[in-house]
């Protein structure tokens, strides 16, 4: 009998004929429930179909609870079954009728049958009430102990499930040591298995609070215990094998003889048809050799080919997770793949989510040899009829030429690409001929020329337009038409809705009339009138700033607006190198999917039950990058640059900004790499503010250059662009603690350190001398396992200033606990930032 | 991470659950309505499989008029998850007699409930192998072995078989006749360029098996790969017979593949399931026959005409034939009007999808059929620029043809009771995507 096929969306009370039949059913199930005449289980069986799709369709038939527990008394095991299933679904909210069915399902525990057994078992543990563990105690350790690997397998569930009824029962009635027994003798190896993914969550849900879990925790990964794994892997079902190359993963072998041996064992694994299987397999193999370089490489030539394989079989689906993967990859190594480029080339049917990996993919390994196809190629999607793919691709093509040297060809691409007459085709182009110009100005002539034949009319994406007023602006010089364009523009003022192209609108006025006085002094008036009583505050605030700069002095205001500048070297990559380690540790998981690791936010990535959108989750990253502590000088400095971007950006463009994981968005607000350009920073006030040393840069609007110069005698580089330390600072003990107990603290931070690097706490001396690398001086330390802690010390290069650090590390949740205290409180943050960098590698070199 | 889906649940495409099922307490209740409020009545429907909403996440899978979303709540392994899917609804359809809708799980109900209890205990994956699950969950739902305490023994080791460690096959299988049949099925995939380049072009091929064979077998698989040559010429030490030999780029297997033995020996050898399954997957890219050229002329003549010439020409050998040959040339949306003169088959116009559809029922070999066209299209306005072509896509069925060369050369079956086999190979390349632009 088929679930009727209208939708009930919830249980409502109001629905007469639900509510009808219910009592209907309960009325029959009554009266079966005592008959014993042949044919009744068949009666019962119908019966039974129609309680349960009335369930599945949300109809709530709670009601009948005692008639189908009275009913259960059947020999025939799929009647058994529907009545579990639906004792299972209605015992949590109905936890006195849930006593009423423990007697029987209790009764079936102890079936001859083992089937029964087993699935009374699971259903008993399934039942999800709190105040009945009592009775789930017995028969669990009978099922433990049961003569038959079916029941042995449930049972070794059971107490996983147990365990998240109620911990105290489970352990104290001593399970996990049972399950490890069990693990480690067992014949059947769905059984070890099962074993093995319950005491993993179990030990690693106590381990925060236990220390002997911890230490259970940690043998787990020693290596008997995976020797032992590694030597039954074959019999294990495809499903287990994937828990336990994960567990393998994990471990740190003593020395490479014992990787390749480890390696050679699993090697065959990479033809599994399971493609999860496969990229558990990779890991193992990644992690093992990464310390390994020769090793490591010979490793991606040899995953290569499973790698492909995956993509391109199976459902798109699997196709996505396993290019999210091979995307991870071909970032670390993109000279790997970049002879298979081929494979990369997007199919005509295939899902937008895949075509978008490909993409990134075929800008990641593009290279000298292969740009010439990879661009052909890439040509051929911008004029597909999927607007999103056309745009997508455009990026792809800016990407590369951003990436090349020999841009020549690209840029004549890019510039036929705004012949096209496409609306979006050209919005998309604006915005990369922007960026590419800001990177090779040598190539403003040729792209200035295109540019100037687009009627301003066909832009209308925001983005788009500001691109556009932005080179009318830059090049006013070149354009002859520049300022009647741009006065057109201002007359429109009113109907440009974009806050955004208004304060570009701004800027390029005042640049071209400091270049062109006389032809552009009505537009510079008319679009400071109406930028002043703009009701947008930043257009507002900036209007005013303009007029009372030009009025001071228009040379100072020449060398604020339209200072010389310096071309782009490298635009910042979206994801620092830390991030991209770190998604890498957690190898085939979601993090790759989603391009975020866990390990960054565990309390909202995947443990925090409350219901926050995703943006949440880039606004708390943010924060992060400003600083947790704002009471200090330091900080409140930085708030007030942060500030002054906001100031600037457009509100559209700060938002795309904080959608960190985003890679398209990354493209449209590009921000300067604090590292590379740091040297050249110093002479040009242009980029000062923009150095933060923080690990995630702000994306900065490319007018900052023009603007942000007037932070600069308000703003005094209170945060260096690069801390450097004294590699010969000394202090002795006395001093250091009366140091310690003078000083506030001027920041004190939570953190985490790399799981391999707690590997490395086993030996006290580990750390330390890690951290002499960085400069950083071990005063003390002390404690135990979990828990560590440390006294650091730093000085400054020049000596100035020194740092003292009490860092508590635990190392089974591998959070790390920060106190700096400094003689200087302004730069707490940037030694900080140090700190922690210099923290994270640990373990992972 | 290990893969704990919190739930599991079947939609049909109005969002309607037909099957639910909660492995966790980990997630909510209302997920299901999440799923309907962000993703299913959203344009985000489709544009990417995996979602997080709240702290979970969604992977879901569109089969047929079904799709099944997975809930998860940790950081869990993706690729196992969907392969999760994959392989759970082949399990169902096994069960089905192959299809796999919106109909048969309502019509299923029960078992799908039954099956789910032991593909999945608390969100970890179980066993997924229909051979084995069969026997203790039957199509009917009638009495299972163990049901009827009056039934004389139930199947001894039944309960072993679920667990054990030849997982895929159960012993004491007697047939009449013992037989096996193999299918090597391929598919191209093919992009050429308008100007005749091939820009990239592979082959996914994979090995079927139906076995009907007694006892406990033990099946050696012989196939004319570079490598597997090399290595027994190797052992044999005699040099390798000369003809062609194909090189395979990648090969994965059914679990029942011995994996050792072909890393050290290059061999294919196993103790088969009973019945259908996937032996192998491989995949080429190097040297590979395409079985069709195509050769497109689009001329578009002012605004309103356009002049279509296609060229299709079969290069498999001439006693050879395709079969269900379907080319599809698009055209643009504004078509008004076409007409048609082919040299073989059928053509029309189908206005639901743009294209000129063409179709030969049979297609010997080494022919070159033709179609031209002429299309009128109605003049707009709007349209400022030429219509972006998409490419010309094909699809086929060659029976006895392999684009990648490759052949069975021997299968081998021992068993202990020495029984004689019959063998039935066949070959087909099928196309997979082959898009020619034009």
């Amino acid at each position: 009998m088929a679930p009727p096929a209208q939708s009930h969306r919830s249980p409502s009370p109001s629905q007469p004929s639900g509510k009808g039949e219910v009592s209907d059913l309960k009325t029959q199930l009554r009266q079966l429930a005592g008959s014993r005449a042949p044919g009744t289980d068949d009666t019962k069986r119908d019966l039974f179909k129609k309680v349960i799709s009335y369930m599945t369709i949300g109809i709530d038939v709670s009601s009948v609870f005692s008639e189908m527990v009275m009913c259960s008394a059947t020999s025939d095991i799929v009647l058994k079954k529907m009545c579990y299933l639906y004792v299972g679904n209605y015992a949590k909210h109905n936890p006195d009728l849930a006593l009423l069915t423990i007697n029987f399902l209790q009764r079936d525990c102890k079936d001859e049958d083992p089937m029964i057994r087993g699935l009374a078992l699971r259903s008993l543990c399934s039942l999800g009430v709190a105040n009945l563990v009592e009775y789930l105690v017995g028969p669990l350790g009978n099922g433990l102990k049961d003569g038959n690997s079916y029941v042995r397998m449930v049972a070794a569930v059971g107490v996983l499930k147990l365990y998240h009824l109620s911990a105290s029962t489970c352990l104290d009635a001593d399970f996990p040591p049972l399950l490890k027994q069990l693990m480690l003798k067992d014949k059947d190896a769905q059984v070890v298995a099962n074993c093995l993914t319950s005491l993993q969550e179990i030990w690693s849900l106590e381990a925060s609070t236990s220390e002997e879990a911890a230490r259970e925790r940690e043998t787990l990964l020693s290596k008997p215990v995976v020797y032992y794994f590694l030597n039954r892997m074959k019999e294990f079902s495809e499903w287990a094998q994937c828990i336990v190359l994960e567990l393998v993963s994990k471990y740190v072998p003593m020395d490479t003889e014992e990787i390749f041996d480890i390696m050679n064992l699993l090697e065959d694994r990479l033809h599994h048809a399971n493609g999860a299987v496969v990229l558990a397999t990779i890991k193992v193999f990644l992690h093992m050799t990464l310390s390994m370089t020769d090793v490591h490489q010979q490793v991606y030539e040899r995953i290569k080919a499973p790698l492909l394989t995956l993509v391109s079989s199976g459902s798109p689906e699997q196709s996505y997770a396993v290019l999210s993967h091979l995307h991870l990859l071909v970032m670390r190594a993109p000279y790997i793949f970049s002879s298979d480029y081929k494979h990369f080339y997007c199919q005509y049917n295939e899902p937008f989510y895949v075509k978008k990996l490909k993409l990134e993919m075929l800008t990641a390994v593009a290279n000298e040899s292969n740009t010439y196809e990879i661009v052909t190629e890439l040509c051929e999607y911008v004029a597909n009829v999927d607007i999103p793919m056309a745009r997508e691709s455009i990026r792809a093509v800016g990407k590369i030429a951003l990436q090349q040297y020999d841009v020549n060809a690209i840029v004549d691409r890019l510039l036929q690409f705004l012949e096209m007459e496409k609306e979006h085709v050209t919005a998309e182009t604006l915005v990369l001929v922007k960026d590419l110009l800001r990177k090779y100005p040598q190539w403003s002539h040729d792209c200035i020329a295109v540019v100037g034949n687009i009627s301003s009319k066909n832009v209308q994406e925001p983005k788009a337009k500001a691109a556009l007023i932005w080179m009318l602006g830059e090049y006013a010089q070149d354009m002859q038409d520049s300022p009647y364009i741009l006065e057109g523009l201002v007359e429109n003022w009113d109907e440009e809705d974009s806050a955004e192209v208004r304060l570009h609108l701004l800027t390029a006025v005042v640049k071209c009339f400091l270049r062109r006085a006389p032809e552009t002094q009505k537009a510079l008036g008319d679009a400071l009138a109406a930028g002043v009583t703009d009701f947008h505050q930043d257009v507002h605030d900036r209007a005013f700033l303009y007029y009372r700069l030009l009025k001071y002095d228009v040379s100072v205001a020449e060398r604020i607006v339209n200072p010389p500048k310096q071309a782009v070297s490298v635009f910042a990559d979206t994801q620092s190198s830390e991030m991209k380690d770190r998604i890498f540790d957690e190898f085939n998981s979601l993090s790759v999917v989603y391009q975020k690791a866990q390990f960054l936010q565990p309390s909202y990535m995947f443990t925090d039950k409350e219901h926050r959108g995703p943006f949440a989750f880039s606004e708390e990253l943010g924060n992060l990058s400003i600083g947790t502590e704002p009471s200090d000088a330091a900080v409140a400095a930085q708030r007030v640059e942060a500030n002054d971007k906001d100031l600037l950006l457009g509100t559209s463009e700060k938002e795309e900004g904080h959608g960190y994981g985003s890679n398209g968005s990354a493209y449209s607000a590009p921000s300067y790499n604090a590292s590379t350009t740091a040297g050249a920073s110093q002479a040009h006030f242009d980029l000062v503010s923009i150095d933060q040393p923080s690990t995630v840069h702000p994306p900065v609007s490319f007018a900052i250059d023009d603007l942000l110069g007037l932070g600069m005698p308000s703003a005094p580089s209170s945060v260096p662009s690069t801390l450097q330390l004294n590699a010969k600072a000394s202090i002795d003990a006395n001093a250091f603690q009366q140091k310690w107990r003078q000083q506030p603290i001027s920041l004190s931070q939570e953190t985490s350190i790399d799981p391999r690097g707690v590997a490395g706490m086993m030996n006290p001396q580990a750390l330390p001398q890690h951290m002499q690398g960085h400069s950083i001086n071990c005063i003390a330390s002390g404690g135990q396992a979990p828990k560590f802690k440390f006294f650091f010390f730093a000085q400054k290069e020049d000596g100035s200033s020194a740092y003292l650090v009490e860092c508590i590390i635990n190392s089974s949740s591998c959070k790390v606990q920060l106190k700096i205290k400094a003689d200087e409180q302004a730069t707490s943050q940037a030694f900080s930032e140090l700190f922690q960098s210099a923290l994270s590698k640990f373990g992972s070199a | 991470m290990p893969l704990a889906a919190s739930a599991i649940y079947f939609l049909n495409l109005r969002g309607d659950v037909l099957i639910n099922r909660l492995y966790r307490d980990d997630v909510g209740g209302n997920m299901v309505d999440a799923f309907r409020v962000h993703i299913m009545q959203t344009k985000e429907l489709g544009t990417c499989p995996v979602r997080q909403i709240g702290g979970c996440s969604f992977f879901y899978m569109r089969i047929s008029n079904v799709y099944i979303v997975i809930v998860v709540s940790s950081n869990a392994n993706v690729a196992c998850a969907f392969k999760f899917v994959v392989e759970a609804v082949t399990l169902f359809k096994s069960y089905f007699g192959g299809s796999f809708d919106e109909d048969a799980i309502r019509n299923n109900f029960v078992l799908i409930y039954e099956l789910l209890d032991e593909i999945m205990d608390f969100g970890y994956p179980q066993n997924l192998s229909p051979e084995i699950l069969k026997l203790y969950i039957t199509q009917e739902g009638v009495r299972s072995p163990f049901s009827s305490k009056t039934a004389d023994k139930p199947v001894p080791n039944a309960t072993l078989q679920v667990t054990g460690a030849v997982g895929w096959r159960r012993e004491g299988l007697v047939y009449k006749k013992n037989e096996v049949f193999l299918d090597i099925v391929e598919s191209v995939n093919l992009l050429m360029s308008s100007k005749g380049s091939v820009l990239r072009c592979d082959v996914t091929g994979k090995i079927l098996m139906k076995c009907f064979l007694s006892g406990m077998p033990d099946l050696k698989l012989g196939l004319n790969d570079k490598i597997g040559l090399e290595k027994e010429s190797q052992l044999k030490s005699r040099p390798a017979k000369s003809g062609k030999t194909i090189e395979l780029d990648d090969v994965t297997f059914h679990q029942c593949v011995n994996l050792t033995r072909f890393n050290s020996e290059k061999t294919v050898s196993f103790v088969p399931p009973d019945g259908e399954f996937e032996l192998m997957k491989y995949r080429i890219t190097e040297g590979v026959n395409l079985p069709f050229r195509v050769l497109p002329t689009i001329k578009e003549l002012g605004r309103t005409r356009m002049e279509v010439n296609v060229k299709v020409k079969s290069v498999f050998g001439a006693k050879m034939f395709a079969l269900g040959v379907v080319i599809k040339i698009p055209v643009p949306k504004q078509t008004a009007k076409t007409s048609f003169q082919v040299t073989s088959g059928k053509a029309k116009y189908s206005p639901s999808i743009d294209c000129l559809v063409w179709k030969i029922r049979k297609f010997p070999g080494q022919t070159e059929p033709t179609l031209s066209a002429e299309v009128e299209l109605i003049s707009t306005i709007t349209e400022k620029k030429s219509w972006t072509r998409p490419p010309i896509q094909m699809e086929f069925q060659v029976p006895m043809f392999t684009a990648s060369g490759l052949r069975v050369r021997f299968l081998k079956v021992w068993e202990k009771s020495g029984y004689n086999t019959v063998e039935w190979v066949r070959y087909i390349t099928k196309a997979g995507s082959y898009e020619v632009r034009c």
